[in-house]
């Protein structure tokens, strides 16, 4: 029988050195306009309970660790999405003094959704794109 | 700008005159000087002093200056004399500078971060608690720290502008403003009238949406969730409005140096159109959230930041306006459009939440009228593509209020146009010291309410 909460998603949040603007914008999505309660889809206040975590930024020398924490903690299956230029390595901090090579690649996103920052509706066809791969 | 020079022993007695009838606004270090800035009614100052022999610490007198000393000692080499505060600012190859914490029978340590349960930039809080109330809080920063102003140094000072635009994404257009007015001084280009009053529509509809989500926290603070859904469908108003008249939900790239962003506010008439809406709109939700007495309750007494510390701290913004202060850049030292478009500035003594929401809600109602003169100004006359910008070799200090208060930035070009030295000195690094006193005698379940009162990035204090 197929799963019926397929499309449900526990969205974990990481910032790794964003400048905030990812973060505008996945709150907007979170928010009343886009409502994507209606997707099943929550953020949700532990990596315990993600089925999808979202990370943003360069991946900074401060937040490494901590980033590789909250994935470990993460409950299996779970899949990294990337959300913006700085995430996929290519935004505007790439190779400043503590910045790493993009918090996507440094922890192997399986999703990638480029913008500067990317528009809530892009990073929403990213989380469903993740839906789909937990199946 | 008034630009003084003193020996290093003569510092301090320099610094004290210029407070007497001056604001501080930053101190920051280049390779052969540290320069103490202020801001008043005759100008900027810049009282500056070479670093030949060890700088007296100022920070135990005045305490505006305590992290830019620790941040020019860190980051740039300054040996200071009678330093107060011997911990690294900044995570470095040490690890987490440890924080301040209360010692004693009954004292409880809580530390949260830098991972929160949100959509939320990181940082770590460690709360010295007995029982419910903070004794004292400390925050330990900089998780975001990427370099912003050494991965500056060196390039093209005009080709930078995209990149000080992302230095932090909730004050992007008051640092370019900021820039592109420094980078126009030393170029000794004049900024045209229509792009004048584009960049104020940028920089009043930044204030928009950013007061809108503060409004909306400082509601989800106290856990009222019918104005923190309404004025939060009110932002996503905001950003759709900026997106429609300036090419970017959060308006990256609005102001450029030279003018305004190619092609922005091709119609001046349906943004004021959409704006007068937003502000009716805007109005009711203010007025539920303000009119709500349970709500109200809260929200007085929590935070109070009484009006000597946030003088002392040198906070600005709105946070300083709601402790009975007046402090705003485009009043004390008007800038561009609000030369002949003055905002009528909101101020309150109470220094509490209620007073930091009653600011903001009275900002934001102003923004909307500099935002629908500034667009009837325009009228049909479409901001021309950016002027050529060729900086010369010189030093530049600009402030431009941000939603968070007097975004600082100092700069110095060499001959051929590239940044020398770039200093960012954010409303957010001059006012999280406040808000972490601010919380002291409250209850740590209170921490989210006066936080988001503040609502201060970490992007940028971090670097």
């Amino acid at each position: 029988m197929a799963n019926p909460f397929a499309h449900a998603l526990g969205i974990r949040h990481l910032v790794c050195g964003s400048c905030n603007g990812c973060e505008h914008e996945l709150n907007a999505l979170a928010g009343p306009a886009y409502d994507t309660t209606q997707q099943g889809w929550s953020i949700v206040a532990s990596p315990r309970h993600a089925d999808v975590v979202t990370v943003t930024g360069p991946m900074t020398t401060a937040m490494r660790a901590a980033a590789a924490a909250t994935l470990a903690a993460a409950a299996q299956p779970c899949v990294v999405v990337a959300i913006g230029d700085c995430a996929a390595g290519e935004g505007p901090w790439a190779g400043a003094p503590h910045a790493g090579a993009g918090a996507g690649i440094e922890l192997d996103a399986a999703v990638t959704v480029r913008g500067c920052p990317p528009a809530p509706a892009a990073i929403a066809a990213g989380l469903a794109e993740a839906a789909r791969r937990l199946g | 700008m008034i630009a003084t020079r003193v020996g290093a022993a003569a510092l301090p007695a320099a610094v004290w005159v210029a407070l007497r009838d001056h604001e501080p606004l930053a101190a920051y270090a280049t390779a052969s000087d540290v320069h103490y800035l202020f801001a008043g009614v005759d100008g900027l100052l810049d009282v500056g002093a070479a670093r030949e022999e060890a700088i007296p610490a100022l920070a135990a007198t005045y305490p505006v200056f305590a992290w830019d000393e620790r941040e020019m000692r860190d980051e740039h080499g300054v040996s200071f004399a009678d330093e107060s505060d011997a911990r690294p600012l900044f995570i470095g190859a040490a690890g987490v500078p440890p924080a301040l914490a209360a010692e004693g029978e009954g004292v409880t340590l809580v530390v949260v971060g830098p991972v929160h349960a949100g959509i939320i930039e990181p940082g770590r809080f460690t709360f010295s608690t007995g029982g419910e109330t903070v004794i004292a809080l400390d925050a330990q920063l900089s998780y975001s720290r990427r370099g912003v102003e050494a991965a500056l140094a060196g390039r093209d000072a005009v080709a930078a502008a995209p990149r000080v635009a992302r230095i932090c994404g909730a004050c992007s257009v008051a640092r370019s403003w900021s820039y592109a007015r420094a980078l126009e001084a030393l170029a000794g280009v004049a900024c045209d009238e229509a792009s004048e009053y584009a960049r104020l529509v940028a920089a009043e509809l930044e204030r928009i949406y950013n007061h809108l989500f503060d409004l909306a926290q400082a509601a989800a603070g106290a856990g009222y969730g019918y104005s923190q859904t309404h004025l939060l469908g009110l932002k996503e108003r905001a950003n759709a409005l900026c997106a429609e008249a300036f090419g970017h939900r959060l308006l990256f790239d609005a102001i450029v140096p030279g003018g305004v962003g190619t092609g922005v506010l091709r119609d001046a008439r349906a943004a004021r159109d959409a704006a007068v809406l937003l502000r009716a709109a805007a109005r009711a939700e203010v007025r539920a959230l303000l009119g709500n007495i349970s709500v109200q309750r809260r929200f007085e007494g929590a935070g109070v930041l009484p009006a000597e510390i946030a003088r002392a701290f040198g906070v600005v913004g709105p946070g300083r306006r709601a402790s009975g202060g007046t402090l705003d850049a485009r009043t004390l030292l008007p800038y561009g459009a609000y030369a002949a478009l003055a905002p009528a500035v909101a101020t309150d003594a109470a220094g509490d939440v209620a007073a930091r929401v009653r600011v903001k809600a009275a900002e934001l109602d102003a923004a909307f009228e500099l935002v629908e003169r500034a667009l009837a100004a325009l009228g049909d006359h479409a901001p021309p593509a950016p002027q050529h910008v060729m900086p010369g070799r010189g030093t530049a200090v600009t402030i431009t209020e941000g939603p968070r208060g007097a975004e600082t930035l100092a700069l110095a070009c060499a001959a051929d146009g590239a940044l020398e030295r770039i200093a960012v000195r954010s409303a957010s690094f001059r006012n999280w010291p406040a808000v972490l006193r601010a919380m002291e005698g409250n209850i740590v379940p209170d921490f989210p309410l006066v936080n988001k009162s503040f609502n201060l990035c970490y992007a940028c204090a971090d670097g």
